[in-house]
């Protein structure tokens, strides 16, 4: 028999038990849907982080400490000749200016940027309104968002990136007149004595303004300066104070990222703790994979609940159909031909569910993309994306799976004496 | 020629043997119409398995056209009575799920006859058989007798040199019974084509060329019009 007539009636026959059918489906597609859905998540979820870490992280950056920060068990010892940083959560130690020379000494280091955060005063526009900062150092591989200018290359020691929220309290008309403009920073020299303190004002061009983007965290809160034009104002203010000159992380640029691991050996040599953009990266992806991992055990588990129920229907089909059976077997209808019909009916029963199961999840992505990007504030990333090749293999596999369930009532039909089938009133 | 040489098959084991039948021998010429007649649990229905392959005994031959069909594997055997037996049956068999059209299908898609060559034959079959204008309808909606007028054309569908019935009017009431009869030595006739007919039915018997009596699985009588 044809394998096109066998296909043709096991699909008659489902459709001739509906109900069956569809409920039996119905099992196997709750695990279509869930393994679909987080296998659209682990895509998305990965997705999202490399572009979190690329918005953010420069992939030729190491991110080098003193020590590995360690949970704090109890009060740290206090030592004369490293300075140390305590918090309620951890303690470790600063990196200095000693280490920042050692550092740059490296082979493969083309520079290295301390987190210089400068605290300034306040900062204020055209509109003569002061207000808070926060500052960060820009980096030239950070994709930003920008909402007016451009940015080629590095920024010059007297620009400025502003965020889109300051335009308007600094008192510009809108982004793009912005541009070109100068604001001011008042910056505090912390060593300065109380009776006589000292302060200064620098001028920055605005640059560019960075938009809100659901990837870039620096971009969403803090100013960006160049590394120079940080490292002055921090010198201003922390000079001759004695928390100058330490830092609890340092930036280290590689010549290439392939240099970033070799970089980090020798770091990691020396006694510091280096991480690359991969190293963060990972981290993330480890917590995506774990919570895929448990996604994807419910998807097997709800598989391996459907398996008993493939078997159990095709059991109840092959004896409500014992007659029909006999008669094909009289009919000269080989074993294989009857192993077959059932085989394809599983086939079936797990196609439809795979398909059932993965379309509702697609449709489901659908609908819920939206509402999770909006409830988690990160623009029009999606975290669910369906990868054509993932539901394929989903169905394929489900239909695998089908079958093989199918094989020991397929088998029971196959080896039916057609003499005692035909018996059977 | 079907010649039936030495048949014994027996159920059961050791103390509890049942003989059903025992030393069975006769031979059929080619085009003939044969009741096998007996009383109920006689062994008829176990003969005519053993005659078409479907059923294995423990001793003799079948020969059908100088061949050998016990000594088959299943393969050939599944072939041999996809294209030259069929089979009519006492309670029908038909699939009330499907359409007549369907029905009669099946015998051609088990003996792989290309699809585009199946509706004539469908249709010539089930003309043969006056259901032509049935042929969408669902077989649950037959009646008896038209049920077994669907298995007549199920049947004959692939043009089978030996016609197998068991009972065919076993549950019709005479009048339909007689349809089908009609039918079955008709397409005897018009096309040599050997029947043979399980039947208690000793009127039925007389229309056929030979007549084998069994009582309790050995031949009694074998008796031919000539
Ligand atoms: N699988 C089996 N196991 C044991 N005995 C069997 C089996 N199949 C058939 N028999 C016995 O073989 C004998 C012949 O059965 P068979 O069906 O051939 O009778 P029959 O002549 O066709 O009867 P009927 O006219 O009632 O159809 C019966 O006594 C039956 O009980
Ligand atoms: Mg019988």
């Amino acid at each position: 028999m044809r394998l096109r007539d066998v296909s043709i009636r096991a699909a008659r026959s489902l459709k001739q038990a509906k109900a069956r059918t569809l409920l039996t489906s119905l099992a196997i597609g709750v695990g279509a849907f869930t393994i679909t859905l987080s296998l659209a998540a682990g895509v998305g979820g990965r997705a999202y982080t490399d572009q979190i870490v690329s918005a953010n992280t420069d992939i030729k950056e190491l991110s080098v400490a003193k020590a590995k920060p360690q949970e704090q068990q109890g009060p740290q010892k206090y030592s004369d000749t490293s300075s140390g940083v305590a918090t309620g959560l951890f303690a470790g130690q600063y990196l200095n200016l000693d280490d920042i020379s050692k550092i740059k000494q490296i082979d493969g280091v083309v520079s290295v940027s301390p987190n210089y955060n400068p605290q300034v005063r306040y900062i204020s526009g055209p509109s003569g309104d002061r207000y808070l900062a926060a500052l960060s150092t820009f980096s030239p591989s950070v994709t930003l968002k920008l909402a007016a200018g451009s940015t080629s290359g590095d920024l010059a020691d007297n620009e400025i990136i502003l965020t889109e929220a300051y335009v308007t309290a600094l008192g510009f008309s809108d982004d793009q007149s912005a541009v070109g403009q100068t604001v001011n920073i008042v910056a505090d020299k912390l060593s300065s004595p109380l009776s006589n303190p000292e302060s200064r004002t620098f001028n920055y061009v605005v640059k560019a303004i960075s938009s809100k983007s659901g990837l870039a965290f620096r971009a969403q809160s803090t100013l960006l300066l160049s590394n120079n034009a940080s490292k002055t104002l921090y010198d201003y203010i922390n000079q001759g104070t004695r928390n100058y000159g330490n830092f609890t992380v340092t930036a280290v640029q590689a010549v290439s990222a392939d240099k970033t691991n070799t970089i980090k050996q020798t770091l990691t040599d020396m006694g510091y703790f280096a991480q690359t953009a991969a190293d963060i990266l990972g981290v993330i992806n480890t917590f995506i994979n774990v919570l895929q991992g448990i996604l994807l055990g419910f998807g097997a588990l709800a598989v391996i609940t459907s398996v008993f129920g493939i078997i159990n229907t095709q059991y109840i089909s092959v004896l409500e159909r014992v007659q029909q059976i006999g008669l094909m077997k009289a009919l000269g209808m080989r074993r294989r031909d009857v192993g077959r019909l059932f085989k394809l009916e599983a086939a079936w029963i797990g196609f439809i569910g795979g398909a059932v199961g993965s379309g509702l999840a697609v449709i489901f992505g659908l609908v819920v993309n939206p509402i999770i990007s909006k409830a988690l504030d990160i623009g029009d990333v999606r975290l669910l994306i369906f990868e054509p090749l993932n539901i394929f293999i989903v169905v394929a596999g489900l239909v695998l799976v089908a079958v093989a369930s199918g094989i020991l009532p397929a088998r029971k039909a196959a080896r039916l004496n057609p003499i005692d089938a035909l018996r059977t009133e | 020629m079907i010649e039936v040489k030495n048949i014994t098959k027996t159920y059961g084991k050791k103390d509890n043997v049942f003989r059903v039948l025992n030393d069975v021998n006769f031979t059929i010429p080619d085009g003939a119409s044969v009741a096998i007649l007996g009383k109920s649990g006689s062994g008829k229905s176990t003969l005519m398995h053993v005659m078409s392959g479907l059923d294995r005994p423990d001793k003799g031959q079948v020969v059908i056209d100088g061949q050998d069909i016990l000594s088959m594997n299943q393969k050939d055997i599944d072939k041999f009575r996809s294209t030259a037996m069929s089979f009519i049956f006492q309670s029908f068999f038909v699939q009330a799920n499907e359409s007549c059209y369907d029905n009669v299908s099946l015998p051609l898609e088990i003996a792989n006859v290309p699809t585009k060559k199946r509706r004539s034959k469908i249709e010539a079959a089930l003309k043969a058989v006056e259901l032509i204008d049935k042929k969408k309808s669902r077989a649950r909606e037959l009646s008896g007798g038209q049920k077994q007028r669907l298995a007549v054309a199920r049947a004959i569908v692939n043009q089978p040199k030996i016609l197998f019935a068991d009972e065919p009017t076993g549950n019709l009431d005479s009048v339909t019974g007689g349809v089908v009869e009609d039918l079955l030595f008709d397409y005897n006739k018009r096309n040599k084509v050997t029947l043979i007919v399980v039947t208690h039915d000793e009127d039925l018997a007389n229309r056929c060329d030979i007549q084998i009596r069994i009582k309790d699985g050995e031949i009694e009588s074998v008796k031919g019009k000539k």
